[in-house]
């Protein structure tokens, strides 16, 4: 069987992958039944080949889409919760680095008049 | 000259009439609502249909369980085998979270074949067998054939 190259699946159209996936999913089922009827040991070898193609095209799909719909919904104003950055619940619930620096007119006003003098003492 | 100064003495009593209706308002006269019944229903309000400003899942998830999941394996065992022979039906190894119109489909769909019915059963080891009848037209001798079951 011809080895799936990742690059190459890229290449292809949505059609093409959900095509091949197809193909790739009934050769599975194919070589199942002859795991169970007592198959040659090269059918049963070519079970895990398979399946990893099967999940390399579904995982060039989905990949594909996602950067897609980011490329969609890139300068919009409300996003899909999906496509919003994951992190950790804890990091998504902190203040952003713009609410942190956010400072009191009397504040800016102190440091502005009463700034923090460096001095330097002659030996 | 009379038209224009009628007119003139119309919008100007009008516009004295306004003023005087916003200083000094009519007195609100409050009616009593009836009652006719003694429990208190929920007033109805306005339902709005829903207009999401954007979709909450930026696509919706590919179907997990389709027809080549759905069947596993077929079964070769012996009474699988006489099953075949004598009552002209299929004996598949199915995913636990199948049910029988799903098998059915999945079946149709992987070999074009009719089902009479679909009986399942979950083994002790977890998982579920389905026994397939197929319809009369069908010979289920030659199906096992084509699929590789002997």
């Amino acid at each position: 069987m011809v080895k799936i190259k990742v690059h190459e699946l890229r290449t292809k159209s949505k059609q093409d992958l959900l095509v091949q996936l197809k193909d790739l999913k009934s050769e599975l089922a194919l070589l199942r039944v002859a795991k169970v009827t007592g198959g040659a040991p090269n059918k049963l070898s070519k079970i895990k080949v398979v399946r990893l193609s099967i999940a390399r095209v579904l995982t060039v799909i989905s990949q594909t889409q996602k950067a897609k719909l980011r490329e969609a919904y890139k300068n919009k104003k409300y996003m899909p919760l999906d496509l919003h950055p994951k992190k950790t619940r804890a990091i998504r619930r902190r203040l952003t680095k713009h609410q942190l620096s956010l400072k009191t007119e009397k504040q800016k006003k102190k440091e502005a008049y009463f700034p923090m003098r460096k001095y330097a003492v002659r030996a | 000259m009379a038209p224009p100064t009628a007119k003139g003495k119309d919008a100007k009593s009008k516009a004295a009439k306004a003023a005087k209706a916003v200083k000094n308002p009519a007195p609100k006269i409050r009616r009593r609502r009836v009652r006719t019944s003694v429990t208190f229903h929920r007033p109805k309000t306005l339902k709005q249909a829903r207009a999401p400003k954007y979709p909450r899942l930026s696509a919706p998830n590919r179907e997990k369980l389709d027809h080549y999941k759905v069947l596993k394996y077929p079964l070769t065992t012996e009474s699988a085998m006489k099953k075949i022979e004598d009552n002209n039906t299929l004996v598949f190894i199915v995913d636990i979270r199948a049910d029988k119109k799903k098998i059915k489909n999945a079946v149709k769909m992987m070999y074009d074949i009719q089902t009479k019915k679909v009986n399942t059963l979950i083994r002790p080891d977890g998982l579920k067998k389905a026994y397939v009848r197929l319809t009369a037209d069908i010979d289920a001798l030659d199906v096992a054939n084509k699929i590789g079951i002997i």
